[in-house]
């Protein structure tokens, strides 16, 4: 037998025969499904003698102790794509991200079945709500999804995230607490944020932690929160390092391990798991950029990519590495870049905080004009040598989809570089296939970038 | 001319009032939602229109650059600032509405800029914290103004503003409180019109209008063959012929909860405070739209308080198609509506009227289910 299957593969597999509920259904298929993923991907590696990755790890163990936090009467609270977890980690409450069913679904092609229950119930469709969000009700219908204890969200990137989190909340009657992202901090002498900004987000966020005190009937620890915020800073500082890696040529990480750096950051962000999740990928893009090592071996075309990926089709990005010999150098999730701050007092762990909310994947860059994300992009292409922009743009997502003709006109006006726009619905494989899509894709590659 | 013809006249956009208004060498701005406090505008003797595209008519620079899967009012608006049927305006004032609009806005200044925009951020829920910073953000747009057009808003011309507006708001409440009785003094169709011009003209001359407006009708037999009375609800709707569609077949339209309708006005600005503090406290915590993401509950309320108050018999959700906002309030709202037995129908449209055979059977069918 394969070293694999003594060591993490046959445990995970029994942790997957324990009885977790039947609101977990969708949650161990995922978890299941996972961990199938992971063997495959470790045998096709040549790595079925090594121990399991602390990346792999890290992501499988979230499953358990959502799972296993019910059964521990640990409070749950739901949370969105764009928000790291780190307050939550920090009051001992089980964070659940609630895309990650969406997104988790996709590759297995479930999501379709919750999306058919949300449109008889007559909740949206999806053109004009995100199907990042719109399974939740679904599967709520069906009971095949935990509900929380708690549910918190922002007023950003869209609205179609604060519409699904807010029927979800009239549905279910869960206690909800949002925050407010300010648009734009209108003022001349700021780039991003400025000192009012911060402030606000920072009231907020001490709002929050009053209500949450309230609610889990337990005082913020400042210690545990210091610590949960060191952590924090450790990872950003990984992750910070591994973008600045991915500018060597050839790129020393393959296409999807930037999303790796946003799970973690997402999932697990202000945990000793996820430092150790981002050192290892930071650690192996080092070793490649040392060794003269590409992701994708003899690359070709490096690729930006500033929106999400095309969640359904988990063999697209492999695929373009295999036929095109191109690298998909960020994403817009991905591309998770916060520089650690002090983390010397509470005051500062706060602003901190604050600032990682302003800066999140996504949130950075769209919660403005268009000029943020129209220099993110640019940027972008000039730091990482790019060679094309491939923008898959969401049907349902307002905000992106109606930047996309005119960032993509101001990249070639800036930078001459070739760009592509298509539509497709990353969470539902029935709206565009990926037959459709690769098509598109190759046909750009070999006529235009080529 | 009868007072009702006046106000139709004054509903499009342009209109000779903002023709006189511009040749006395004064400004025009237009503006996009609710939640932009234009009382700043007109104390800085600026007109403050609120922007519409009436006459748009198909979309193909919106559909490419907003993209077709976005709301056709948003498509329609930057068509027309691309057509330039927007130019007599000197700038534009937006605010993160929602996705749409606040990419209206991006897109308007890259393809079809004027020579003034702003951007208000306006918070997304109500608490201190939040009213706060929504002060801090009129007080700048106020400096902004100020700055731009070299004029000085003093508290004494802002509360002045706040007064002639809270009159507007006044009047437009008194000619709802007529439509409350069973014999309505106005169609929903002569109300939308109203509405219209209190957003197009001045409003000293809008109040005086309407002043004589309510005093000739408070004379006046009301209406009192329809068949069922209707209350709107819905996003915004500035097309007094959707209205009209629904009278015409026998349904009288008595009340709202519209953009263009009670959430404009049915709350004043506080007089007696600071103008600032009054005008952030008032646009925050007003009737919300569900932009505001802790509203629901709150609008639910106000519309079954004007469903008891104006004896409404069926409620219409007008709905525009692609508006994340309105499916989701509309889908709270109809569970909430069936629960307590009130009758409605949702219909989704588009800012171009169309499919009115279709509307018109679905309109039919629901009066007769409320006869
Ligand atoms: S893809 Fe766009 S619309 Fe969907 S949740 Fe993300 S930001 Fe919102
Ligand atoms: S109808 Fe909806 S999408 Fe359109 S402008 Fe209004 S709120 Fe925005």
């Amino acid at each position: 037998m394969i070293k694999i299957e003594e060591d993490w593969y046959k445990n995970y597999k029994k942790i997957a025969r324990e009885k977790w509920g039947s609101e977990f259904t969708l949650w161990k298929a995922m978890f299941r499904g996972f961990i199938d993923m992971m063997r495959e991907e470790a045998i096709k590696q040549g790595k079925e003698n090594e121990p399991i990755n602390p990346f792999s790890k890290m992501l499988l163990d979230v499953f358990i102790d959502v799972a296993r936090a019910r059964k521990k009467g640990k409070q749950i609270i739901m949370y969105p794509f764009n928000y790291g977890p780190e307050l939550f980690h920090a009051m001992n409450l089980e964070p659940l991200m609630q895309e990650m069913f969406s997104v988790g679904l996709a590759p297995f092609h479930i999501n379709e079945h919750y999306l058919d229950i949300t449109n008889e119930i007559g909740y949206g469709d999806n053109p004009t709500l995100c199907n990042a969000q719109r399974p939740l009700i679904g599967s709520y219908i069906e009971k095949a999804a935990p509900i929380p204890d708690l549910l918190f969200f922002l007023s950003t990137p869209c609205n179609s995230l604060a519409t699904t989190y807010q029927v979800f909340q009239h549905l279910t009657g869960v206690p909800t607490y949002t925050i407010d992202i300010p648009y734009w901090s209108h003022s001349p002498d700021s780039t991003f944020y400025d000192e009012k900004t911060l402030e606000y987000v920072i009231k907020q966020l001490k709002k929050l932690v009053v209500w949450l005190e309230n609610q889990t009937h337990q005082k913020l620890d400042e210690e545990k929160f210091k610590q949960t915020m060191v952590w924090l800073n450790q990872a950003r500082a990984n992750v910070l390092e591994f973008n600045e890696l991915l500018r060597a040529v050839p790129c020393p990480a393959r296409s999807i391990e930037g999303f790796g750096n946003y799970l973690a950051m997402v999932l697990r962000g202000g945990t000793k798991a996820a430092v150790e999740a981002t050192k290892w990928l930071r650690d192996n893009a080092a070793s490649n950029v040392k060794n003269k090592i590409g992701g994708v071996p003899d690359e070709k075309i490096r690729i930006a990519w500033p929106y999400t990926h095309v969640f359904f089709d988990n063999e697209l990005l492999p695929w373009l590495e295999e036929n095109f010999n191109a690298v998909v150098i960020m994403d817009i999730l991905g591309y998770y870049h916060v520089p650690p701050h002090d983390t010397s007092t509470i005051e500062k762990c706060f602003e901190s905080l604050a600032k990682g909310t302003l800066d999140f994947s996504m949130i950075g860059t769209c919660r403005g004009p268009i000029e943020f994300y129209i220099d993110y992009v640019i940027r972008f292409v000039k730091d990482y040598k790019i060679d094309c922009v491939i923008m898959p743009m969401q049907f349902a997502c307002k905000h992106a989809y109606a930047m996309a003709r005119i960032t993509s006109e101001e990249v070639r006006n800036q930078t001459g570089i070739p760009t592509m726009i298509f539509g497709c619905d990353p969470y539902d494989s029935r709206e565009v296939s990926s037959e459709e899509i690769r098509g598109k894709i190759a046909d750009f590659l070999t006529e235009i970038v080529l | 001319m009868s007072i009702i013809e006046k106000f139709i006249q004054a509903a499009p956009l342009p209109n000779s009032w903002i023709d006189n208004w511009k040749r006395d060498g004064k400004k025009v701005l237009g503006y996009f939602c609710t939640y932009i406090p234009d009382e700043i505008i007109y104390a800085a003797d600026i007109l403050p229109i609120r922007i519409r595209a009436r006459q748009c008519s198909d979309t193909p620079v919106g559909d490419a650059y907003m993209s077709s899967t976005t709301c056709s009012f948003t498509r329609c608006c930057l068509e027309a600032a691309d057509r330039k049927q927007l130019n007599f305006l000197d700038g534009i004032i937006s605010c993160n509405s929602c996705d749409q609009i606040r990419r209206l806005y991006d897109n308007i200044r890259y393809k079809a800029p004027f020579p003034f925009h702003y951007f208000l951020s306006v918070p997304a829920n109500v608490n201190e914290v939040t009213i706060e910073w929504y002060k801090h953000e009129v007080g700048k747009f106020k400096k902004q103004i100020e700055k731009e057009f070299k004029v000085k808003i003093t508290d004494d011309k802002l509360g002045h503003a706040i007064q002639i507006y809270n009159e507007s708001r006044r009047l437009l409440k008194k000619l709802y409180l007529l439509r409350q009785r069973e014999t309505p003094h106005f169609t929903g169709t002569d109300v939308m019109n109203i509405l219209l011009a209190s957003v197009s003209i001045p409003k000293e001359y809008f109040n005086n209008l309407l002043s004589q407006q309510i005093e000739e009708a408070e004379n006046n037999e009301g209406i009192s063959d329809y068949r069922a009375r209707i209350m709107v609800v819905g996003s915004l709707l500035d097309n007094p012929q959707y209205i009209k569609i629904i009278e015409d077949l026998g349904g009288l339209v008595v009340t709202d909860s519209l953009c263009f309708g009670t959430r404009s006005f049915w709350d004043l600005v506080e007089e007696s405070h600071s103008p600032l503090d009054a005008l952030a406290q008032r646009y925050l915590s007003k009737i919300s739209c569900p932009r505001m993401t802790d509203g629901h509950l709150s609008r639910k309320q106000f519309i079954l308080d004007l469903i008891k108050e104006f004896y409404v018999d069926g409620v219409i959700f007008q709905r525009m198609k692609f508006c994340p906002y309105w499916w989701g309030e509309i889908f709270m709202l109809r569970r909430e509506l069936k629960e307590l037995g009130v009758p409605f129908i949702d219909l989704e449209r588009e800012y171009i009227l169309g499919g009115i055979g279709q509307m018109k059977t679905r309109i039919q069918a629901f009066l007769e289910v409320l006869e």
